[in-house]
């Protein structure tokens, strides 16, 4: 008997005898941490969610999903990105269910076809530099820009196992595909360039260490991971607008198959994308949502931020079956 | 067979133990070697190649066997060098301070693994203390100058030769002092004694070490993962890397290599092994004498070597004791700690974060050593007891996982339990608790039935009977008779594994998750972090670790276990 049958059973039986107390909270696995887990717990526990998050690495917690998928551990998989979430969905690990706040969502953050990914916010991976020492004018103006000879060890490029690196590399990655969706030669070229000129961590300390030591100047991260850094480290990021497009990525919840409690899953889902959940996460984290009532809800600096970059165009659900293999091209011959 | 079912017949009890054995051997050691042949020669289900193409095409892979075997071919040369001078020190020649030197030359044994790895990496690490002291005086030194080949071999050069210390020693003492003084009559130097009389006898022993360095160098894990930076792969660390890109054809492939190339090596040492046994000094040898070094330059020369070798082995221990007991915030900007403190340990045991990998590795070893000694036992007596072919081959089945390197295991288990399956009733091991210690136990088995065994053949028949002609049952004289007497080679045997489990980092690493993550990935995720709170913590757990095996070894040596093991 699992941990988890324990549990149920203690709960089964608490409910027998009358008492709620002993109920199990919902069990999310989220890539959202420290302050911000803390936050959403304490959010939902003041709306009669009880929730435990457990956070980890996005790439672990996926890991770890598709090794339990014979015995699940979780309710509600939380804020893993689009090609993440395709993927455990095509391995059949969500249950259906449409959460309230569907309605007024853009198409492409709902799910019409399964009703099981919803997408709740995004953001752009950008190229940032150090504005201190780098002007607007001499920092890249397009992701195709980085394999020149200038940048030579200027950015840095972190491990394969991150979301945030997997994702700004499938989006220089797409725009060498061909009509059937496969990397050109020239592209592979492009990215033997890209390894060339980079620092290569595979570790976060590694990655603010180049930045510390005046090495990098150019970051390639998330929207809020770039603040974040320049405020560690001390220094005022510029964010570029490129040339072709910032690949964005937008995060959905859905509820996994097998869950024991799927009417507190349903309602914490339904409690989770509510704009005015959205848009006070917004406000505390400054994270924009994407349901547009969210938006019109959140501050003006978020609102600002929510058309500040041209998306670039990629169909997250056709590349997520190949981002594997290119990942083992670029660990195995390239790196 | 028949002398089985009689055994039975009396006992049913041992009837249901063997079945169960039976089924331990099927899921945990026929199970995972057969995954990983199915796997690698056959992925889809049809039989073919492409695993190995696809690692041909692979300029990683190819670099990291290449890495390998250069790292390896480098390892025997300086290894060998490193460890012949140490005995030549210890047991040859006259040097001063010989307690300390010994002292100095046997800290191989106490640090291991990835402890010792971290500690190599706090000394010549990019933000180590003699990192900082050489750029305080040469500033153009980059950070990393100590990684890559150079950083692995280096490593290896002095941490490989506790089995020069161990046996080498040990076959320098039976050399027939007559043949040295003979040699010097005749006119030949101290050297050229030591060259043409000494060395030729140690030969066989020679080959016998530099096999053993061999294969710790093929599957050498930590050490390259740890201070070989970032782009320096070796092939264990690339299975890994295999496994995580979700391609285990081509890690069951290139653990097949690996496990080829390490059968290889101790098929060679045993052939070895077996022809250097007429190699014999003379019936009354007289025992050797230390000579000394007539020159004085020579003299000064060896003697500076001898504490230029003990200071390399003693620094990174020094210092890594100094700062487990120093404030976080003086590591990475002090040389030598200015302030001492018991705050780091108070932390590891009061910390949960801190604490739960400890606990962990404790948990785990208990578990894997309490079901590798039930295992044992049932085997050897079974052996014991009723000699046959079924008996034979139990006990070499579980004989398996000494010759398959870790990752080979670690993957076996990946591939079978990554899904429900029907040999453990239908549960999913990876990603749970237990199948670490399951690995831990397989690879611990080995080296407990060879303690066991030998502790079994040395009882004395006479017992038994004696029991029996009293009218004892069976179980009765094994646990009033046999158990009693074997019972301190349990304790150690149990104590050496403990020893070895609780810095294991190969089959760690493979098959750790958030419910089990043991000391050694803690050890070395604190390695690769910059967080001074991290490297405080790491350094305590390397000094646990260290006092823990001096413990069990000092334990091992006064029962005379140590001798045991230099016959292996």
């Amino acid at each position: 008997m699992t941990l988890k049958g324990i549990f149920t059973a203690i709960s089964v039986s608490a409910v027998l005898s009358g008492s709620a107390a002993w109920a199990e909270p919902l069990t999310i696995y989220s890539p959202q941490g420290e302050e911000r887990a803390v936050w959403i717990t304490e959010q939902a526990k003041a709306a009669g969610h009880d929730i435990t998050i457990l956070s980890a690495g996005g790439s672990e917690l996926f890991d770890r999903i598709l090794a339990e998928r014979a015995n699940p551990q979780a309710d509600v998989v939380l804020g893993l990105i689009d090609a993440s979430m395709a993927t455990l969905k095509s391995e059949g690990l969500f249950e259906a269910h449409v959460p309230t706040w569907a309605e007024g969502l853009p198409a492409v953050y709902r799910d019409d076809t399964d009703h099981m990914v919803y997408k709740f916010w995004q953001t752009p991976i950008v190229v940032a530099y150090n504005a201190d020492v780098m002007t607007a004018d001499a920092a890249p103006h397009s992701w195709l820009d980085l394999i020149k000879p200038e940048y030579k060890g200027k950015y840095v490029i972190g491990s394969t196992a991150w979301q945030t690196t997997r994702s700004f590399l499938v989006g220089m990655l797409v725009r060498f595909s061909d009509e059937n969706g496969e990397i050109t030669d020239v592209g592979w070229d492009f990215m033997s360039k890209l390894y060339e000129n980079a620092i290569v961590v595979d570790s976060g300390d590694a990655l603010t260490a180049a930045f510390v030591n005046g090495e990098a100047v150019i970051n390639l991260n998330w929207f809020g991971g770039v603040g974040k850094l320049a405020e560690s480290v001390g220094f005022t990021p510029g964010i570029v607008d490129t040339e072709g497009g910032t690949p964005f990525i937008s995060e959905g919840v859905a509820i996994m198959k097998g869950t024991d409690q799927p009417d507190q899953a349903k309602a914490f889902v339904d409690w989770f994308g509510s704009p005015e959940v959205m848009s006070a996460y917004a406000t505390e984290f400054g994270q924009v949502p994407v349901h547009p009532a969210a938006i019109a809800m959140s501050p003006e600096t978020v609102q600002a931020n929510a058309t500040l970059l041209t998306p670039q165009d990629i169909d997250w659900d056709a590349v997520a079956p190949k981002i594997d293999g290119w990942i083992q091209k670029i660990e195995l011959e390239i790196k | 067979m028949r002398a089985h079912l009689q055994d039975f017949r009396r006992s049913p009890v041992q009837a249901v133990l063997f079945l169960v054995v039976l089924w331990l051997a099927a899921s945990f050691i026929y199970g995972p070697i057969w995954s990983v042949l199915r796997f690698a020669f056959a992925p889809e289900g049809k039989p073919g190649l492409g695993a190995a193409a696809e690692l041909a095409a692979s300029r990683r892979v190819i670099t990291a066997i290449w890495n390998t075997l250069v790292v390896t071919g480098l390892s025997i040369i300086t290894v060998n060098v490193v460890g012949l001078f140490q005995v030549a020190v210890l047991e040859y020649l006259k040097v001063p301070g010989r307690g300390f030197l010994r002292f100095a030359y046997s800290t191989p044994l106490i640090f291991v693994s990835v402890a010792a790895a971290t500690g190599y990496g706090f000394v010549y690490g990019p933000t180590g203390a003699l990192t900082r002291i050489i750029q305080s005086i040469y500033p153009a030194l980059p950070n990393d100058w100590f990684s890559g080949t150079f950083a692995v071999v280096f490593a290896h050069s002095f941490l490989l030769t506790s089995f020069h210390f161990l046996f080498l020693r040990a076959a320098i003492r039976r050399v027939d002092y007559a043949t040295v003084e003979a040699a010097r009559s005749l006119g030949a130097s101290n050297m050229r004694a030591f060259l043409q009389v000494v060395l030729p006898v140690l030969l066989p022993t020679i080959f016998a070490t530099t096999l053993l360095v061999t294969y710790k160098s093929l599957g050498s894990f930590s050490i390259p993962a740890v201070l070989g930076g970032q782009r320096f792969d070796m092939v264990s660390e690339l299975i890994l890397t295999l496994n995580s890109l979700r391609r285990p054809d081509m890690a069951a492939m290139l653990s097949i290599g690996l496990g080829a190339a390490v059968i290889l090596c101790i098929v060679a040492m045993q052939y070895i092994e077996r022809r250097g046994s007429f190699i014999g000094g003379a019936k009354t040898p007289v025992p050797i004498e230390r000579v000394r070094i007539a020159s004085p330059p020579m003299r000064t020369l060896v003697t500076g070597l001898a504490y230029l070798v003990a200071l390399i082995q003693l620094v990174p221990i020094v210092l890594v004791v100094l700062f487990s007991f120093a404030p976080a915030r003086s590591i990475g900007t002090e040389v030598l700690p200015s302030t001492l403190t018991l705050k780091n340990y108070v932390t590891v045991f009061s910390q949960d974060t801190a604490f739960v990998p400890l606990r962990n590795s404790i948990l785990m070893a208990l578990a894997a050593i309490a079901a590798g000694i039930l295992i044992s036992l049932f085997v050897v007596a079974m052996a014991q007891r009723v000699k046959g072919a079924v008996s034979n081959a139990l006990d070499l089945t579980f004989m398996i996982p000494w010759i398959l390197p870790a990752p080979f295991v670690a993957i076996g288990l990946i591939l079978t339990y990554d899904e429900p399956s029907q040999l453990v009733f239908g549960a999913t091991l990876l990603g749970g608790f237990w199948i670490l210690p399951i690995g831990y136990a397989i690879v611990a088995i080995p080296m407990m039935i060879r303690f066991l065994r030998a502790a079994f053949l040395s009882l004395d028949p006479a017992l038994n009977e004696a029991a029996q002609s009293l009218g004892a049952p069976a179980y009765y004289r094994f646990f009033r008779v046999t158990l009693p007497i074997v019972l301190p080679v349990i304790v150690l045997v149990s104590g050496m594994t403990l020893n070895s489990l609780m810095s294991e980092y190969s089959m760690s690493a493979f098959l750790f998750n958030v419910n089990n993550k043991p000391l050694s990935i803690a050890l070395f995720e604190g390695a690769r972090s910059t967080n001074p709170e991290l490297a405080a913590i790491n350094m305590v757990y390397i000094v646990l670790i260290m006092a823990f095996s001096l413990l069990t070894i000092t334990l091992a040596d006064r029962y005379g276990l140590g001798n045991g093991q230099e016959k292996r």
